[in-house]
């Protein structure tokens, strides 16, 4: 079976949906794990899921950065800084600057609401890596929106865990999570469309996705789960993740 | 490159030597910025921290991609090494009284954290520049001159750490010039053995990348998230990590 069809935004289109579905696993996951009437993750676990999104998240940044080696430096470093700034000043005009916490009972009620808002900028940012990524080379498109599928999957049970422990039920959660994750069809659409269209603008694309990357990473998935389990299992899971992720891509075709 | 034909290359051997004990010297460069800065607060080591974690990950981005144009699996096999070395170093620090100059306990183990950790990886940096010389004597002055401006940022991020902490401005220039120190010490073996030594780079790059990447993580980022907010730690660390990989490219 040929796993590349024939029209590239087809690839595009096909492989950033798989990977946006790709959160219903993680709903399947919580299913599985969560603990209690309102299907919890414990502590310790919603950090390393954190850390291993951060991870893979991060070797996808860099794995990006490396791709646009052979391009002009200064429009991609541009649009890093732009990249970076944009998930900043985002967060601080949608008062998403602190995502909420995953548990407690006196978690605040709009906290669900919070972190689907979250999770869907978030999801708009990779979609852009791939659609990018794509741009640059299919074959690496495909691979870095595999990776951010198998990505998707613990930030899925993060998020799907916030959503139960405030009392929604899972079918539901369920489909909040895949929903928000869909914005990665749009931003994949819309960045491959773009770099193709105007080459120019390739670099400047490219850069944008690794600064809001990496910002994100440090954003939103590497402080929470510092507080939810020890900083060395934290450290060890995401480099291990950062790690597979690099020696996967070095080994692919 | 046979031995004999490497002890005839003494004259430039030498030479070697020289330039790489001056872009050591130029590590000591990023102390200066500290000159002008006073009083610390907590919130400025936060950011301090930051912008170390920032220059360190954008120098792993350089090395990792730099290893795997060497060997993939070499260079990851190698980051595993670096990450266990720093586990064991930690490991070793926690179970003694440590002191850095007034400064004790965590803080101190912190310093010496870093301290260790950009010192081994010079000694990578040292075999890249070494086999790097050994591509012809006309690219040494302008290898020399990158590398030596390279050893800036790094010294800023030792300075980084070690500086709000109470460490004198001499002491961390002195200490920057220690963390490079293997540079011109490995570069000469790594220029006159280059067949022997080049197997070894992908690892040696790996193992410089695993290790400061788990520092940042392991230490640098967690303790930069208490003392300030999180998305003005996160914008500084990116922005400068941003910096570095511009600043590579340019070199």
């Amino acid at each position: 079976m040929d796993l590349i069809p024939d029209d590239p935004t087809l690839t595009v289109l096909a492989y950033s949906a798989l990977s946006a579905a790709a959160a219903a696993l993680g709903a399947v996951l919580l299913a599985a794990f969560g603990r209690g009437g309102r299907r919890e993750l414990p502590t310790a676990w919603s950090g390393w899921a954190n850390a291993l999104a951060a991870g893979m998240m991060f070797a996808a940044a860099y794995l990006l950065a490396e791709s646009g080696l052979a391009g002009p430096p200064l429009p991609a470093a541009l649009g890093a800084a732009l990249g970076a700034l944009f998930i900043f000043t985002t967060h601080a005009a949608l008062g998403i600057a602190r995502p909420p916490r995953a548990r407690g009972r006196r978690a605040d009620p709009s906290g669900g609401r919070k972190a689907v808002v979250i999770s869907a900028l978030h999801s708009a940012c990779e979609g852009v890596a791939i659609g990018v990524a794509m741009a640059v080379d299919l074959r690496f498109g495909i691979f870095l929106a595999l990776a951010i599928a198998v990505h998707n999957v613990p930030e899925a049970t993060v998020l799907c865990g916030v959503l139960t422990g405030r009392g929604m039920r899972l079918p539901a959660a369920t489909a909040l999570a895949v929903a928000a994750d869909a914005t990665q069809v749009l931003g994949a659409v819309a960045a491959f469309a773009l770099a193709s269209a105007a080459p120019a603008a390739l670099p400047w694309v490219q850069g944008f996705a690794v600064g809001a990357l990496i910002n994100l990473v440090l954003i939103e998935l590497l402080p929470d789960s510092y507080r939810e389990a020890g900083h060395t299992s934290i450290a060890l899971v995401a480099s291990v993740a950062m790690g597979i992720v690099v020696l996967l891509r070095g080994l692919a075709p | 490159m046979s031995a004999g034909a490497g002890i005839a290359a003494a004259g430039p051997a030498l030479l070697v030597f020289a330039y790489g004990l001056a872009t050591a010297l130029a590590t000591g460069l990023g102390a200066l910025p500290f000159a002008f800065v006073r009083r610390v607060s907590p919130r400025a080591v936060a950011f301090a921290n930051a912008v170390a974690a920032g220059l360190m990950l954008g120098a792993c981005f350089g090395l990792a991609a730099e290893g795997t144009r060497y060997g993939a699996w070499q260079t990851i096999a190698g980051a595993n090494l670096g990450v266990v070395f720093i586990l064991a170093t930690q490991r070793w620090l926690g179970r003694r009284e440590v002191t850095f100059g007034a400064a004790g306990g965590v803080e101190a183990r912190r310093m010496m954290l870093i301290v260790v950790v950009m010192t081994v990886h010079s000694f990578a940096e040292g075999v890249a520049v070494g086999s790097a010389f050994g591509g012809g004597m006309e690219l040494a002055t302008a290898i020399t001159i990158a590398i030596a401006v390279h050893n800036v940022p790094e010294g800023l991020a030792i300075s980084a750490v070690l500086r709000p902490r109470g460490t004198s401005l001499a002491a961390c220039a002195g200490w920057s010039v220690f963390s490079s120190l293997p540079q011109p010490l490995m570069a000469v073996p790594a220029f006159l053995f280059v067949e022997a030594f080049r197997p070894a780079l992908p690892w040696g790059l790996g193992f410089a990348a695993g290790a400061m990447v788990f520092m940042v993580l392991v230490e640098l980022l967690p303790e930069a998230y208490e003392d300030a907010p999180r998305p003005a730690i996160g914008l500084v660390a990116t922005l400068t990590l941003v910096a570095m990989l511009l600043f590579q490219r340019y070199l």
